[in-house]
């Protein structure tokens, strides 16, 4: 909870920072200002408190929640090696600011306890990330995908908020435990006002605007031309922290208010679930772009998310938090080296971002080869690696579900992951089977530093996965 | 607090009303208001002299900074009066806050002008 | 951090610093660093024991897979049996690393030797402490693997690489039974724990000949055989001496080989119960002893004597297994340990004097060049033997004894063994160490007895190979068996009947095989010192001789029966099934998802227009698919 505050604090602190000249120190001091909100995030393990009039709520599932998104919003910072070099149309300060203000957004997200609050959270990311998105002033490509994803957020977050006034309608709370309490009270939520349409619609509404954020199907086709077009670093964020605060907040909404009323979203959320998986997985085989890829990858991921979503099993916690971690770490590791290979490689004036570009790699510099093997195996989900974990956590839970329809998902989650497979190997292949011209690459130490803690986390979380999963 | 539908039949009703009232008084008086064209009466208003050129003419993005910076300062001015209202019943705690909101605003304004958003010539 | 867990990170952390820093850690730092972190797992291990006050102790590290109702936990256990091994592992393991440091110093690869011996401890030491199947197995695994590094670690010459992958693949056929054996335990005891494990079985009221118990503990012999060289998965042992000699000493004769042994100790509460699979054992540990000995015989290569005299202990120490003489078979391991990594460190120091040089028939008369390496190897040699008071005699002496009560036919067998052994070992002495010598002239010039990093550790182990028959003295010589009473808790629960030998019967046959050894080897003097025979060139053996000394062509019919058959097999699916499965079924799905995967890409078409109708289109559908339910 006071890492919310600390976050802000540190956002605004690091606006005025900006107007000192040295961009070096800028890096260290936010990356310094995350890990005290992490610090400060950990400080409150097993407290479980209320704030803010009954706003914001604390306990140990949040805390861990927010301290997946610290961690990846560390990882993120300590990859911002650079903006690009145009000293005047680049801003550094702020787009740190914007990152740890998105942080807090993301925070109060895993922290609500208000409706309101979920809002206020959303709209502080999604805000933010438009900003991000678009920061590439010069990039026509940039520029679009700001547009494209604020006019699509809008047009979300209008519909989220049209689904908290419905809920709020059938319900008259704005309290996640008070509506839980009032949706239990009813039996199946039949006795409602309406026979609980109000709340179905309500519960979708809201639904779609949190999907849209996860980028699942079919809200998610903002999802490759945003991450496309974006400067590769906030993609990373993107696909990192926003993820894990969607996911987070609609497992928090599942979990406390509708659980008695699974029967109403469930269906819906296992059709949803296996279009995710299907489309995020079958296009991204296609795809020539690596960026264009990793979006894919992360829409299929999504998939696999909502999977332990809707399993509903006492593992539940366990599992979403390993995978969001174990995904979160993997394509932190994958966009790192994209980000470096590319912008080593022009093409064109603008960074490479085809699978070309890796090609002969392994040549030229093995340890970055190693690192995105490690990251591709780990999204694969093949054994040794933290994502083999992951899925093996989601696959049991799904299993461990008695519906038959639960089944279903699970054939074409392991179907999926087949497919997965296929394209995740192709960095692979290009790296260490194709030949290729790479120019000398220089590693600034905090970004070796970084690759290695995240290629050492995959593999040790693969090894062994009780390490951290007993700390959730 | 059990509503049935019906309930909420006032605000169609007043959604109505305020919807009716607009439409009608725009075709009332379209329909009320004599009407004599010339080409001089025609002609665009621009404060008696003779209009020249385009109306859409690019105008300076720091015209719409200084625009949004108002808007902010000024709609945060709104935060004052219910505060100013409760004065005595908030207490220190209240002036506390709001010496807090008050900070965050000036760090913001502080920030606009180290940046330079208000040098208009530049 | 306890005692406990640091004995397995000192190591892991010698091989993390040799290891990444090789060729940047400097080689005088490399070996003190090698070899201080075996000597610190040493003290830590020793002071354990010292501090050791009868009961097991348990050390939970971390959880490491939780799924369902199994957990398997990283945890380590210490009781009598991992202590001995530790002291083993590290005590032996130390020395041997202080001789490669005289030994490898001037291998390129110093750096990476060290690393790859640290890590050997490492695992070695994972192995023996583990307190369940799955940390044995880790373990079991990774000496696995760092024998295969540490065998072709010449890794230019293709024979040796070869003889590398030979070891591996024959291990993996053992460890295939290893896993299916622990397989079957999760399955029937829901458990890997030891604890849990053998609670259950000790509760359980199992009978004797308990058919799971049985295919529980067959299998996990048939990892022991290829961990531990028995037949048929013997023929790795012998190639695996292409490594350096260090290696041969820690890896292939002192520790990783006595794997097998430490499971069965581990596991005696199951193979008590297993009396058909005791019986397997005692038959193939004795076969293996008696024909590996034979091999001995005619072996031209010091080494290789070596090597198949390994085998053949090995074999022994089965057999007393198979008899549930525990403590005895434990026992030989200590002793073996003892001389036969001594007889390889001695072997290291002549090949060493010899520029390289392997063959027996170009060696002779070291013993003046040589003394203290000649006077070691005689100590390691009578040990082995079994001449008393050394330590062979008592430890193999209580093997046969055992064995006798159990069988006379398998003792008889047993005894002419290890006439063998005492032959081939003398044998291997003499043409070594006696006669004239036979090597080139250069050769003879370079002669000279190795440094005190060398000698120090021979001369450590040869009063361990004198002494250590004491630790478990009988109790006809007024001793009062202390290692067997150690190790008395380990078998509190597996009804071990071992009917008392009477005194006048256990005399009568150690008078039997200190005669019989003392006959063959002075047959041997006989045949080498006094009639000074060499053995004949390659190529000019005849009869039996040449068969034995080709090693009864097992490799060849190996190569005939399995080898060939499989590469046909595989000739064939690669021709038939690989061009119907693979390309004709497998590549027509992949290239369903391309086609598929190239169609819905169309549909990201760009258009921010079109992805808000979709949006808003699913919107509509999700509503009214939910909300038909409620109006019709």
């Amino acid at each position: 909870m006071n890492a919310i505050i600390a976050l802000s604090l540190s956002g605004i602190a690091s606006l005025f920072l900006g107007f000192s000249t040295n961009r070096k120190n800028l890096l260290i001091t936010t990356l310094l200002f995350v890990l005290v909100a992490l610090g400060l995030n950990l400080a409150d393990w097993n407290h479980e408190y209320f704030w803010f009039n009954n706003m914001l709520k604390t306990d140990n599932l949040s805390i861990n929640f927010s301290s997946v998104i610290l961690l990846s919003t560390a990882l993120v910072v300590a990859i911002s090696r650079s903006f690009g070099d145009d000293e005047e149309h680049t801003h550094p300060a702020e787009y740190y600011a914007i990152m740890l203000f998105a942080a807090a957004g993301a925070l109060m997200m895993v922290t609500y306890e208000n409706m309101i609050m979920l809002f206020v959270g959303l709209e502080i990311l999604s805000v933010s990330m438009y900003i991000l998105t678009g920061s590439d002033k010069r990039n026509l490509r940039s520029n679009e995908a700001a547009l494209k994803y604020f006019l699509m957020g809008a047009f979300a977050t209008g519909i989220l908020l049209f689904g908290v006034a419905l809920v709020y309608g059938a319900t008259g709370s704005f309290n996640i435990h008070g509506i839980g309490e009032v949706v239990s009270r009813t039996k199946k939520g039949m006795e409602l006002f309406e026979g609980g349409v109000i709340l179905y619609a309500g519960i979708i509404l809201i639904f779609i605007g949190l999907l849209f954020k996860v980028s699942a199907a079919p809200f998610h086709f903002w999802t490759p031309d945003v991450y496309e077009g974006a400067p590769t670093i906030f993609t990373t964020f993107m696909s990192t922290v926003v993820k894990t605060a969607g996911v987070a907040a609609m497992y928090r909404l599942l979990s406390i208010s509708f659980p008695a009323v699974y029967g109403l979203w469930g269906n819906p959320l296992v059709w949803i679930t296996c279009l995710t998986l299907i489309v995020g997985n079958i296009t991204a085989v296609y795809q020539q772009s690596f960026k264009r890829m990793l979006a894919y990858s992360s829409i299929s991921h999504a998939g696999y998310l909502l999977i332990t979503i809707l399993a509903k099993t006492p593992n539940t916690n366990g599992s979403i938090l390993f995978y969001s971690l174990a995904y979160s770490i993997a394509t932190i590791s994958a966009f790192a080296v994209l980000m470096i290979v590319s912008e080593n490689k022009p093409k064109d004036g603008k960074p490479d971002e085809s699978f070309e570009a890796l090609n002969g790699l392994s040549v030229n510099n093995p340890f970055l080869a190693f690192v995105l093997t490690v990251s591709m195996l780990s999204l694969a989900g093949i054994p040794l690696t933290a994502g083999f974990f992951g899925k093996f956590f989601i696959f049991t839970d799904a299993f461990s579900n008695v519906s038959p329809l639960f089944k279903n998902i699970l054939v074409v989650a392991i179907l999926m992951s087949a497919v997965g497979v296929y394209y995740y190997f192709k960095p692979i292949i290009a790296v260490y089977m194709k030949k290729g011209e790479i120019a000398e690459i220089q590693l600034p130490l905090i970004y070796k530093i970084t690759l290695i803690i995240t290629t050492a986390l995959t593999i040790i979380l693969g090894i062994a996965p009780d390490l951290v999963k007993n700390m959730f | 607090m059990n509503y049935q539908p019906s309930d909420y039949l006032p605000i169609i009703v007043q959604l109505g009303a305020a919807l009716a009232f607009i439409v009608l008084t725009m075709v009332a008086t379209h329909w009320l208001g004599p009407k004599r064209h010339s080409s001089k009466k025609d002609d665009v208003f621009e404060c008696g002299i003779e209009s020249i050129g385009d109306a859409r003419t690019p105008i300076s993005v720091k015209y719409f900074l200084v625009a949004i910076l108002f808007v902010l300062f000024d709609v945060e001015i709104v935060f004052m009066y219910p505060w100013a209202v409760n004065f005595k019943e908030l207490a220190w705690d209240g002036f506390v806050e709001m010496v807090v909101f008050m900070s965050f605003l000036l760090l913001g304004f502080i920030y606009v002008i180290k940046k330079g958003v208000l040098k208009w010539e530049k | 951090m306890s005692l406990i867990t640091l004995i397995p990170l000192f190591p892991l952390l010698g091989f993390l610093i040799n290891g990444i820093g090789f060729r940047k850690v400097p080689n005088s730092l490399v070996g003190i660093i090698g070899s201080a972190a075996a000597l610190a797992s040493f003290a830590c291990a020793l002071s354990l024991f010292l501090n050791f006050s009868g009961t097991p102790q348990l050390v939970h590290v971390f959880d490491w897979i939780t799924v369902g109702k199994l957990n398997i936990a990283m945890s380590f256990q210490i009781d009598q049996l991992s202590l001995l091994m530790l002291l083993i592992i590290t005590g032996v393991g130390s020395l041997i690393h202080i001789y490669s440091i005289g030994y490898m110093h001037h291998d390129e690869g110093f750096g990476k030797f060290f690393a790859f011996l640290n890590l050997f401890l490492f695992f070695m030491l994972l192995l023996v402490m583990g307190s369940n199947y799955v940390v044995m197995f880790i373990g079991w695994e990774g000496v696995g693997l760092c024998s295969y590094l540490l065998i072709g670690f010449w890794n230019k010459n293709v024979n040796y690489g070869a003889a590398a992958r030979k070891a591996f693949i024959m291990n993996r056929i053992g460890d295939l039974g290893f896993l299916l054996g622990i397989f079957l335990i999760i399955a029937h005891f829901g458990s890997v724990e030891y604890a849990d494990v053998f609670g259950k079985v000790a509760e359980g009221g199992y009978l004797s000949g308990d058919k799971t118990l049985v295919a529980i503990t067959l299998l996990l012999f048939v990892g022991a055989m290829g961990k531990s060289a028995q037949i048929p998965l013997y023929t790795w042992l012998p190639d695996a001496m292409a490594g350096p000699t260090p290696v041969s000493a820690l890896i292939h004769a002192a520790t990783m080989v006595t794997a097998g042994i430490y499971m069965i100790i581990r596991s005696n509460i199951m193979y008590s119960l297993a009396p058909e699979t005791l019986e397997v054992v005692a038959w193939v540990g004795l076969a293996t002893a008696v024909f590996a000995a034979s091999i001995g015989l005619f072996q031209n290569d010091i080494k290789k004597v070596l090597a198949y005299s390994t085998v053949s202990q090995l074999g022994y120490m089965f057999m007393g297994l198979g008899v549930m003489a525990y403590s005895s078979s434990f026992f030989h391991v200590m002793t073996h340990a003892f001389f036969k990594a001594l007889l390889f460190l001695g072997a290291g120091s002549v090949i060493h004097a010899m520029s390289d040089e392997q063959d027996i028939r170009s060696m002779g008369g070291l013993r003046k060049k040589l003394p203290i390496t000649f006077i070691t190897f005689l100590i390691a040699t009578i040990a082995i033997s079994g001449i008393p008071p050394f330590a062979g005699f008592f430890s193999k002496d209580e093997i046969l004894a055992h064995v006798y009560e159990h069988n006379k036919l398998m003792w008889a067998f047993g005894l002419l063994g290890s006439i063998m052994t005492s032959f081939y070992m003398f044998r291997l002495l003499f043409l070594t160490f006696f006669g004239e010598f036979r090597g080139t002239k250069e050769q003879e010039h370079h002669l000279h007895e190795s440094p005190l990093t060398m000698t120090a550790p021979l001369m450590v182990l040869a009063v361990l190979s004198a002494i250590a028959g004491f630790f478990n003295l009988p109790h006809i010589f007024g001793g009062h068996a202390g290692l067997a009473e150690f190790m008395a808790p380990l078998f509190a629960h597996s009804h071990v009947e071992t009917a008392e030998v009477s005194e006048s019967t256990e005399i009568m046959l150690m008078v039997i095989s200190v005669v019989a050894a003392l006959a063959s080897a002075i047959v041997a003097y006989v045949i080498y010192v006094s009639k000074k025979a060499v053995p004949a060139a390659d190529g000019a053996e005849s009869g039996l001789q040449k068969v034995i000394y080709n090693k009864y062509y097992i490799d060849e019919l190996y190569d005939a029966v399995f080898v060939k058959p499989i590469s046909a097999l595989s000739t064939f699916f690669h021709d038939v099934i690989d061009f119907l499965g693979i390309d004709l079924i497998v590549e027509s799905i992949g290239k369903l998802v391309k086609t598929l995967s190239a169609e819905a890409r169309l549909l990201q078409n760009g258009t921010t227009g079109f992805y808000l109708f979709a949006m808003v289109l699913s919107i509509v559908a999700l509503l009214a698919w939910g909300l038909q339910g409620f109006f019709f």
